[in-house]
């Protein structure tokens, strides 16, 4: 990798961190605290999470983890009501769209051109693989508990 | 009173509008899970007002809107889209959308959109 593609890709990626910390103060209404990124060198296995594709200047996925009571709390401060059941798999795929379409939205003022896929809610105990790198923050939430926003890129 | 088809790949953002829409005083007519269903829909029901997602698998927004343009040219819609990028709510509105809301919305957003496009 060239000086120049490094410095680009991480240009990119600051862009990435610093719009996810704007969007999730944006959407979500509750006190909170983003950890340092860290860089992943094993595959995440998550047990409940949500997967959105990111396709144009960026290429890769944005992922958010965490305990469905977690996704469930921060429904509740968001819309003010318990979210539970089906609605709760729904509004976690709606939570990351949320995430990702705010954090699209952002990146283009720093001349990063993308779009988000419809999210894919995960399931059960699964082994994310088929990416270059993987970067990892963790959001804790007051009175609710931590959301783990992973950025797995492409290149 | 007018009669709103809501459009959203996510049930819990249906939901959602539909409360919201239903306690402004409308009745939500129909619920589209995705481009395809609202243009099939807005054929059927013949809706005052359409609310449409962007971002949803079989049809996009923006290209159910210019499907249901072409059927209706007066069809009043409003997009409702966790996407705000510039370009993409000037390419809705130059496809005739009403108003663009950005999600997370509120009931307030929603009320002035609709109060303004009705």
């Amino acid at each position: 990798m060239t000086t120049t593609t490094a410095n680009h890709q991480s240009k990119v990626i600051t862009h990435l961190l610093n719009g996810t910390n704007t969007t999730m103060k944006s959407i979500i209404p509750a006190e909170q605290n983003i950890s340092k990124p860290q860089l992943l060198t094993e595959p995440p296995i998550v047990e409940y999470g949500v997967l959105i594709g990111i396709t144009g200047d960026i290429k890769g996925k944005l992922m958010l983890a965490g305990d469905p009571a977690v996704f469930s709390g921060i429904g509740g401060v968001m819309f003010g009501m318990a979210v539970e059941g089906e609605m709760l798999v729904s509004f976690s795929g709606e939570l990351g769209n949320m995430l990702a379409g705010g954090i699209s939205t952002i990146v283009i003022n720093e001349g990063l051109q993308t779009d988000i896929t419809a999210p894919t809610v995960l399931q059960g105990s699964t082994k994310i693989s088929g990416y270059k790198k993987a970067i990892q923050l963790t959001a804790g939430f007051k009175n609710i508990g931590e959301l783990k926003v992973m950025f797995l890129l492409d290149s | 009173m007018a009669r709103i088809l809501v459009t959203d790949d996510a049930a819990f953002m249906r939901m959602q509008l539909k409360d919201i829409v239903t306690k402004l005083g409308h009745e939500v007519v129909g619920e589209a899970e995705n481009g395809q269903v609202s243009v099939e829909m807005y054929q059927e029901l013949k809706p005052d007002l359409v609310t449409m997602d962007i971002t949803m698998p079989e049809m996009n927004g923006v290209d159910a809107l210019k499907e249901i343009k072409k059927v209706d040219p007066d069809a009043k819609v409003i997009m409702c889209s966790a996407m705000g990028q510039q370009g993409m709510v000037v390419e809705a509105i130059q496809a005739g959308a009403k108003d663009f809301i950005v999600k997370p919305f509120t009931a307030d957003r929603i009320n002035e959109a609709l109060s303004k496009a009705l």
